[in-house]
């Protein structure tokens, strides 16, 4: 049979991608260490510094403080920022986000998006390869932030969003990214960057309320809110960025295992069929001689 | 009385602490025991840290934030230098 030899070829061939995937799932494995190290060490400072920023609020009697970085005006034009990988074969990660960016457009800014008033800044090669098929126009890209990620690129990043939004060139920024839960679950979030937002939660101050009457404030409350503010914008923007790319490790680590496994299954299927071609092949062949020396013995 | 030194990176500092001094914004000031609960905001400077068993060690820092509460200081700095 000719295809047997087609056959062992196509086994080698699964076997070599099956010993590709399980690298690259082995190299996600220790990115994703090292990504998710990352997130546990800005965990502390971050939950730290809205503890701060809660007491703050709390101290000012209302939530409705005085801020640039504040939301007072009406929304005019908004920005999105889709937080994708530079990298493909993580499964569903970027065509997630994607698929998020074109329902919010089509969803909750379609009055926004049919004037023109949304632009799209992606971060990663894949989020802006993405929305372009899908003809949505990127504005902005920066996929050199992933290129050894420090607290202080991203800090500049999230400075120049912030100033954008304090100049009035935008008066709302979504952040659209992969929020880490574990390796094998990513979580799609739609995170409001500015106007800001301070969350408190509920449980979390009544423990803790009657301590703060009286705390003393140096400088000023409001002087302290406004380097707090900003200081915690970039430390939400670097943690949305530090996320996503655990996500992005653990979404290739999931999707490399799968193809891994999907190998050994092709590479199973393949064998046995190869053996039952191999046998059938033998058999003819004996059949054959048999048949043959048969017709030499009766004649 | 227990300090925290934290950037967004990592954790610089953590242990108990005799005196702390910090570079406020409004002048530089130490803390020792038994402090008022206070939040203030940190000038660029060096932060001075006084172990129980008499090390000195000074971290330099860009800024920041620090908050004393009941004998627990937690200091949020920009970004440092150990001197």
């Amino acid at each position: 049979m000719a295809n047997l030899k087609e056959m062992r070829l196509r086994i080698v061939s699964v076997k070599s991608t099956q010993q590709v995937t399980r690298a690259m799932k082995m190299v996600s494995a220790a990115k994703l260490r090292k990504a998710q190290d990352a997130i546990i060490q800005i965990r502390p400072y971050a939950e730290k510094l809205h503890d701060i920023l809660v007491n703050l609020v709390e101290q000012n009697g209302s939530s409705d403080f005085e801020n640039k970085y504040a939301g007072h005006k009406e929304v005019k034009k908004v920005l999105i920022i889709a937080i994708t990988s530079n990298r493909g074969l993580c499964g569903g990660f970027n065509a997630n986000v994607v698929k998020k960016v074109e329902e919010l457009l089509a969803t909750t800014y379609a009055d926004f998006y049919e004037k023109r008033m949304v632009d799209v800044i992606a971060i990663g090669k894949k989020g802006v390869d993405g929305l372009r098929a899908k003809n949505i126009s990127v504005s902005g890209t920066l996929p050199q932030l992933y290129d050894g990620l420090q607290y202080s690129s991203a800090e500049v990043v999230a400075q120049d969003l912030m100033n954008s939004f304090s100049n009035g060139e935008y008066d709302r920024i979504d952040l659209v990214y992969n929020q880490f839960k574990n390796a094998a679950i990513q979580k799609l979030m739609v995170e409001q960057f500015l106007p800001v937002e301070i969350r408190e939660e509920p449980t979390h101050i009544a423990d803790t309320h009657h301590y703060f009457s009286n705390y003393i404030f140096e400088p000023s409350v409001q002087e302290i809110m406004e380097t707090v503010i900003p200081k915690s914008l970039k430390i939400q923007f670097y943690k949305a960025i530090l996320d996503s790319l655990a996500s992005e490790h653990g979404a290739r680590m999931t999707a490399m295992h799968k193809a891994t496994d999907n190998a050994s299954e092709l590479v199973r299927a393949l064998n046995l069929q190869y053996n039952k071609a191999r046998q059938s092949a033998i058999t003819g062949e004996i059949l054959e001689i048999v048949s043959g020396a048969n017709a030499l013995q009766s004649s | 009385m227990h300090l925290e030194i934290i950037t967004p990176e990592k954790r610089l500092f953590s242990g108990e602490t005799e005196l702390v001094k910090l570079p406020g914004t409004g002048g530089s000031f130490e803390v020792l025991m038994n402090h008022a609960p206070a939040i203030s905001t940190l000038a660029e400077g060096k932060i001075k840290v006084k172990e129980p068993n008499g090390n000195v060690t000074y971290f330099e820092i860009t800024g920041g934030v620090v908050e004393i509460k009941s004998n627990n200081i937690i200091v949020l700095v920009d970004s440092t230098g150990l001197v």
